[in-house]
Order: C-alpha cells, then sequence, then structure tokens
C-alpha cells in the first residue's frame, strides 16, 4: 500500500487545462455550453473535496454509528430523488425511502452479518455508498414505468377490474414489464463486467497497490450486491406502488399532481 | 357530477341513458359496478347495499363494456381467459357464436380484429362471466354503421336470454331500437325516467323535452 501514487494538489490544479480545453472546444464549437460546464467542473470539485474531508473526519472519529448515520442519510436523500421519478404516485417519497431502506439493509446486512464486508467506517461508508446508488436507480426506473403504466393503461386497468380482478392482478402485467425493465441495465452490466469495463471498486484496489486477482473477490461481492440490491429495491418499490395506487375497493386512484 | 339521482332499473330490461354530453351517464354507469363510488347516497343490488358485497365479486355480477374496444392478450382465446382462465376451447366457441364469431377467431391475435370485431370479443369477455347485469358505455360510438348493428344484435340476443342491461347510448335511434326503458339524465339530475315509448311520446318536463328534440 505505500507505493501508492496519488496526484498532488498541483497535479490537481493542472488537470483543470482539461476543463479549459472542453470550454475552449464548446465555445469555438458555439454550443452555448461553456457556462454549464464550468459550473459542472467547480462543483464537482467542491463537492468531491467537501466529502474527502467529510469522511476524513468520519473515518477517524464517527465509528460504527456515525457509519450507519451516513448511509441512513443517503436512503433518505436518494428516496427523495427517486420519489421524482415517481412523482403523481400517492406517498411516492415513503415509496421510494423504503425501497432503497429495503435494499440496503438486506444486502449490506447480510454480507456484515456474514463477515464478508466489515463495520469499519472505510468499508461500510462506500460500500453503503454504492448500494444505495444501485437501489436507486433501480427504485427509480420502477416508479417511472409504474407511474406511466397508471397513466397511459388506465383503461386497460380498468378492464381488468371490470372482470373481477384484484388491483394487484389487474396491475400485476404492468409490474412485471417494470421490474424487467429495471432489471436489465444491471444484469447487462454483469454480464460484461471486465470485459468492456473495469468496475469502479476494483480499480479503486488495483490504483491502490492491491494484486488484481486478490481485487476481483472484492469486486465479485459488491457486483453481487448491486444485483441483490437493485432486485429487492425494484420489488419493494413494484409491490408498494402497485398498493397506494388502488383503494380499498380495488380502484385506480387518480394520479396526483406533485 | 350526479346529483338527486333515484333510479330503479328493473330486472331482465334493457334500461339505456341517454343525456347531453358531461350530464354524468358514464359516472352512473361506473357507480353501478364499484369503478367510482358515491359521495353521498346508497346503490342497492338484488335487495341489499352494493357496500355490503365483496366488490370483485359484485364486478363478476355486474359485467361492463368500455366505450372503444380494450383488448388485453395477444390472441382472443387469451383475452377470453383473462375473464376465466380455465375457460375450454369450446365454451369459449360458444361465447363466440354468442356474439357472432365464428369459432376459427379464437386463434386470431387480437391485433388484427377490426374495431366491431374487437368490440364482440370485449362483449363475450364479459359474458365468459356469466354477469346477471351487463353495463354498456356507448359500445358502439367508436364503430361504423355495420359493426354498430353487429354490437346490437348481440345486446338484443342477450336480453332475449333475459340479461339485465343498461346501456349509455348517445344515438337517441338505438336508444329507441333497444330499450324497455329510458333515463334523461341532464346536468348531473334525472330529467325524466320511464318506459321508452312514453319518454319520446311524452317527455315528463320541458328540460326533457328539449334535449329529445333537439338531438332527434
Amino acid at each position: 500500500m505505500s507505493s501508492v501514487f496519488v496526484p498532488s494538489w498541483a497535479g490537481v490544479g493542472l488537470s483543470l487545462l482539461l476543463v479549459a480545453g472542453c470550454v475552449a472546444v464548446v465555445i469555438r464549437e458555439r454550443l452555448g455550453l461553456a457556462r454549464e460546464v464550468s459550473i459542472a467542473a467547480a462543483r464537482a470539485g467542491v463537492q468531491l473535496i467537501a466529502v474527502g474531508a467529510l469522511l476524513d473526519w468520519l473515518f477517524a472519529h464517527a465509528g460504527l454509528a456515525g457509519s450507519l448515520g451516513w448511509v441512513a442519510a443517503m436512503v433518505l436523500i436518494a428516496g427523495g430523488v427517486s420519489a421524482g421519478r415517481g412523482a403523481g404516485i400517492p406517498r411516492a417519497r415513503l415509496v421510494s425511502t423504503v425501497a432503497v431502506g429495503t435494499a440496503v439493509t438486506l444486502t449490506l446486512g447480510l454480507l456484515v452479518l456474514a463477515r464478508v464486508v466489515t463495520t469499519s467506517p472505510r468499508v461500510l461508508v462506500p460500500v453503503g455508498g454504492m448500494v444505495v446508488s444501485g437501489a436507486l436507480q433501480a427504485t427509480s426506473l420502477t416508479l417511472l414505468r409504474l407511474r406511466d403504466a397508471a397513466r397511459d393503461s388506465r383503461r386497460q386497468v380498468e378492464a381488468r377490474l371490470a372482470l373481477g380482478q384484484s388491483g394487484r392482478e389487474a396491475f400485476a402485467p404492468y409490474v412485471r414489464a417494470a421490474l424487467r425493465n429495471a432489471l436489465t441495465p444491471t444484469i447487462d452490466s454483469t454480464k460484461v463486467v471486465g470485459l468492456i469495463s473495469l468496475p469502479g471498486a476494483m480499480t479503486g484496489l488495483i490504483l491502490a497497490g492491491v494484486a488484481p486477482l486478490a481485487a476481483i473477490r472484492y469486486q465479485v461481492v459488491v457486483m453481487y450486491m448491486l444485483l441483490g440490491a437493485w432486485a429487492v429495491a425494484a420489488l419493494v418499490a413494484a409491490r408498494l406502488t402497485g398498493r397506494m395506487l388502488f383503494d380499498d375497493a380495488h380502484r385506480l386512484r387518480p394520479l396526483g399532481r406533485r | 357530477m350526479l346529483d338527486g339521482v333515484r333510479l330503479d332499473i328493473g330486472a331482465g330490461r334493457c334500461t339505456v341513458i341517454v343525456g347531453p354530453s358531461g350530464a354524468g351517464k358514464s359516472t352512473l354507469l361506473r357507480l353501478l359496478n364499484r369503478l367510482e363510488e358515491p359521495t353521498a347516497g346508497r346503490l342497492w343490488f338484488s335487495g341489499a347495499p352494493i357496500a355490503g358485497y365483496d366488490v370483485l365479486e359484485l364486478r363478476r355480477r355486474v359485467g361492463l363494456v368500455q366505450q372503444a374496444p380494450v383488448l388485453l392478450a395477444e390472441s382472443v382465446l387469451e383475452d377470453l381467459r383473462i375473464a376465466v382462465p380455465q375457460l375450454s376451447p369450446e365454451a369459449a366457441s360458444e361465447l363466440l357464436a354468442r356474439v357472432g364469431l365464428p369459432a376459427d377467431f379464437l386463434s386470431r391475435a387480437t391485433g388484427t380484429l377490426s374495431g366491431g370485431e374487437a368490440q364482440r370479443v370485449c362483449l363475450a369477455r364479459a359474458l365468459a362471466l356469466n354477469p346477471e347485469v351487463l353495463l354498456l358505455d356507448e359500445p358502439t360510438s367508436a364503430l361504423d354503421a355495420f359493426a354498430a348493428q353487429s354490437v346490437e344484435h348481440v345486446v338484443l340476443a342477450s336480453l332475449a336470454r333475459g340479461l339485465t342491461t343498461v346501456l349509455v347510448a348517445h344515438d337517441l335511434r338505438q336508444a329507441e331500437r333497444l330499450a324497455d326503458d329510458v333515463v334523461v339524465l341532464i346536468a348531473g339530475r334525472v330529467a325524466d325516467a320511464g318506459p321508452v315509448q312514453r319518454v319520446f311520446a311524452e317527455p315528463a318536463n320541458a328540460g326533457a323535452r328539449r334535449f329529445l328534440a333537439g338531438v332527434t
């Protein structure tokens, strides 16, 4: 680990030249994006410096409780962001937060209990971040698809309800389609891992000097954990959304406005 | 939308609801199988408040066919099986015969059906549940004259078998052809209701008279 090469702050400053190059291209091509590129680059820098400082403090002082608090905060933020994708679904924020929270608790909890990952903040926080991010994407894709189905396929759903199907039965084809849609990206990326992409955890470990064959062990665990998190998040989001969309008399509720 | 509506729908009869657009005709129909819930008042079915029935059982006993045909599966047989999953091909053929379609339609892809054929499959699907009441929400408004006539034949045949039918119609001539009783709904209120000959010959009030004269 002592041989890890990390760029100096001067090196980081020098990399700004690449941003300047990007801005120059954008100006030259009159894309009208120069301001946006500059702001994005500045934001990324400031955000990462702030997170780096915070994590430095967290790893040194916060312990297990602080790490769990950090993961919980990430779940809440992810729930809020994902709820926006399901705008109009009754109690979308609750649905998305519970979906992300359940996925994180089950997958991360299982790995911690099985001692596959440690409870050290240095492990829990970044791994938690990865799993929250995966669960967020799965939840967003599911909510988006189900919201559109409830809006665009109301006549089809009501035709099924009129045949005496329960809300759950009437919505089942749309839930299946939404789950398939939500799981496809992670299945595809799992298939090609190592072939057309070197995933983040493995790359990070290799950069940190870990032997590639050891680094992939971590990556395999992360990948399987992400697969599980996507599946749990999508399933919980779909089931809860189905429940929120129908009332006790198995009527499809009108979609609200956010 | 509906206000002060008091109606008796006779068993084994065809009651046709007419009225201008936005009068609440479809809402009234959807109240009858609880796809809508009244904010006040009560509906009764077979001597008991409909809120007392299991809603899924109620909807199987009170079938609904929507305005434009809504097909739900790839093939006609699969579509009928959405109503009755264990439906045999023989029973499905009988249902198709009731709506005037040949048995070889069972294997037809639903995407290849004409509007009239699709609506008749929807009728067959509703009839598959052997309902006591059939609700029809302007079932011919999206169809051409020939297709509309074929759907009317199905409705008349069902009536002949004693099926209680409540139909929302935009065409007063169709109402005259099919109805035993007519309900004239104007701005959410019942302007007139009664046997079709009486309502068309002697509307009970000026509102019903204006509507029936204006459209015919």
